[in-house]
């Protein structure tokens, strides 16, 4: 009975090790056929081919804009863990695809004149501090716009909006969205909006959060909270690759993504917001979302946000 | 007011869930310890091996390795413990490992023949370890027991990894509001260094009562 008992938990113990290294793979360090959005890299080339790229009147003496093009590179913070939004290639570091990448690579392009990116792995705790002491020229990286962030940082855009959502098991029946989870174990990722929403949505609501979101997705399946209230666009790249969870409902909130810059810097950010114009009219925006998100979506390609329709942009 | 009143009541929550963790981790490390070091040092090849192992073993795995499997494995293997106690464990079995190696050094300095005298005496080898060898051994170690508990009490930060609603879990959250990392963070270090400050103290004052000059 015991030895039965004990093989089994080190067989268990073996086999979750390997899940869990399977899930850094597939969330962290996958080989990029293995991603959803794969053979984004022909997609993403045919984008750039004709991107626009701004006039030399437009780099202003003296501004951020001229210092990048001096420097020859634009810095850029960013997750490098997220599928379909920032994915590092582990073989090939300076390849990183996803919608943020890729709009990235063209703001890169639209001030240089060629897609000259160094990426710096950002977080939630991070992000306002090497903004502030000029690590990085923009962070772009699901980064929600609020007007508290706002006093500490200025914000281009937005881009994109998302959305909280809601996973749960996928033999789950009870929870169906945001309303049934009053009382409940709700998982989130450390640092998500989901860490500040949930307590207004649910009050009641007990929030286990995870570093990541393959954690997060990991300690759903095994029984760690009832449900996890996620990103809409992250829940179904990882959806996608997981038959054990399901999203239900809709989004229940909104978030505004923005390109973070150094406060009051209104000369880079009226740049931004006019690259933005740019390659929205231009037809990028839209082929970018198609080539990431738009590959695991049966809609069509939103409409992108309004520049400056947000409190806070 | 530059933080709410919900924000700074929530940083209270996560100091409080910190000490807990450290508190009971450290009562647990310092018995599991010293039972690690009591079989280290018995006469009994298995137990010795045993405990080699144990020391060997927590001492070069990474303390964030065991605390991801402690919580992500063991629920595959069909063990679902809350997220607490889950930390406790793992950090006391973890520190448990420091706590027998520094205990092993103090065991060094019991003079050969007191052990000898103990057992001419007719004592037991259980009867030696607890009334000869190990409380000798403690009073020459409290220092360096001192600093395993102050890394103890630094290392409950990593169960901010694994969902555990503690201090730096908190200001993470709190920073996510406010988005001021430096003020936050630098805030929170204070914090920590108070908590090894008090440790550190505490230490001193205990080593100063129990010390043997010899």
């Amino acid at each position: 009975m015991f030895t039965s008992v004990s093989r089994r938990s080190i067989v268990g113990i073996v086999a979750a090790s390997a899940a869990l290294a399977l899930a850094g793979c597939s969330g962290g360090a996958g080989l990029p056929g293995d991603l959803p959005g794969a053979g984004a890299d022909a997609a993403s080339a045919a984008v750039l081919k004709d991107a626009p790229v701004a006039s030399a009147a437009q780099i202003l003496p003296g501004s951020t804009m001229e210092a990048i093009k001096n420097r020859g590179k634009l810095i850029v913070a960013t997750a490098l863990d997220a599928p379909l939004v920032s994915q590092q290639d582990p073989l090939n570091p300076e390849n990183v695809t996803g919608m943020d990448a890729e709009l990235a690579k063209l703001l890169a392009t639209y001030i240089l004149g060629e897609p000259k990116v160094q990426w710096v792995p950002s977080s939630a705790e991070t992000r306002e501090a090497m903004l502030a002491n000029g690590t990085v020229d923009v962070v772009m990286s699901t980064y929600t716009i609020t007007t508290k962030r706002a006093e500490q940082i200025s914000f281009a855009g937005p881009y994109f909006t998302s959305g909280l959502a809601v996973a749960v098991k996928a033999d789950n029946t009870t929870i169906g969205g945001i309303d049934d989870l009053a009382g409940k174990n709700v998982i989130v990722q450390t640092g998500s909006p989901g860490v500040t929403q949930m307590p207004e949505k649910q009050p009641s609501a007990t929030l286990v959060p995870f570093a990541t979101t393959p954690q997060g997705v990991q300690a759903l399946v095994q029984g760690r909270g009832d449900a996890y209230v996620q990103d809409y666009v992250l829940l179904s790249s990882q959806a996608a690759n997981n038959k054990d969870i399901k999203i239900v409902g809709l989004p229940f909130t909104e978030e505004p993504y923005g390109i973070g810059i150094k406060h009051d810097n209104t000369q880079f950010k009226d740049f931004i917001n006019t690259w933005l114009k740019a390659v929205q009219d231009g037809g990028q925006w839209n082929q970018v979302w198609e080539s990431t998100l738009g590959t695991v979506t049966d809609s069509d390609a939103p409409k992108p946000p309004a520049i400056g329709s947000v409190p806070g942009s | 007011m530059i933080i709410s009143q919900e924000s700074l009541q929530l940083l209270l929550n996560g100091l409080g869930t910190t000490i807990l963790i450290a508190l009971t981790a450290g009562v647990g490390s310092i018995v599991v310890g010293t039972l690690v070091t009591a079989a280290r040092v018995s006469p009994i090849p298995i137990l010795r091996r045993a405990a080699f192992a144990y020391a060997q073993f927590f001492i070069n795995v990474p303390l964030l390795a065991l605390l991801i499997l402690a919580v992500f494995a063991l629920p595959a293997a069909g063990i679902i413990l809350p997220l607490v106690p889950t930390v406790i464990i793992v950090l006391t079995v973890y520190e448990a490992a420091y706590v027998a190696e520094a205990l092993r050094s103090g065991v060094n300095t019991v003079a050969k023949g007191e052990v000898e005298a103990a057992r001419a005496l007719g004592l037991s080898m259980v009867q030696s370890l607890r009334y000869v060898i190990v409380p000798q051994s403690f009073r020459s170690v409290v220092q360096p027991i001192g600093n395993v508990m102050i890394a103890l009490a630094m290392n409950t930060a990593l169960a901010a990894v694994v969902g555990v609603l503690e201090l730096t879990s908190r200001v993470n959250s709190v920073n996510l509001v406010h988005a001021q990392p430096i003020l936050f963070y630098t805030s929170a270090g204070l914090v920590y260094m108070a908590i090894a400050l008090v440790i550190g103290v505490t230490t001193g004052v205990v080593e100063r009562k129990v010390a043997i000059v010899r």
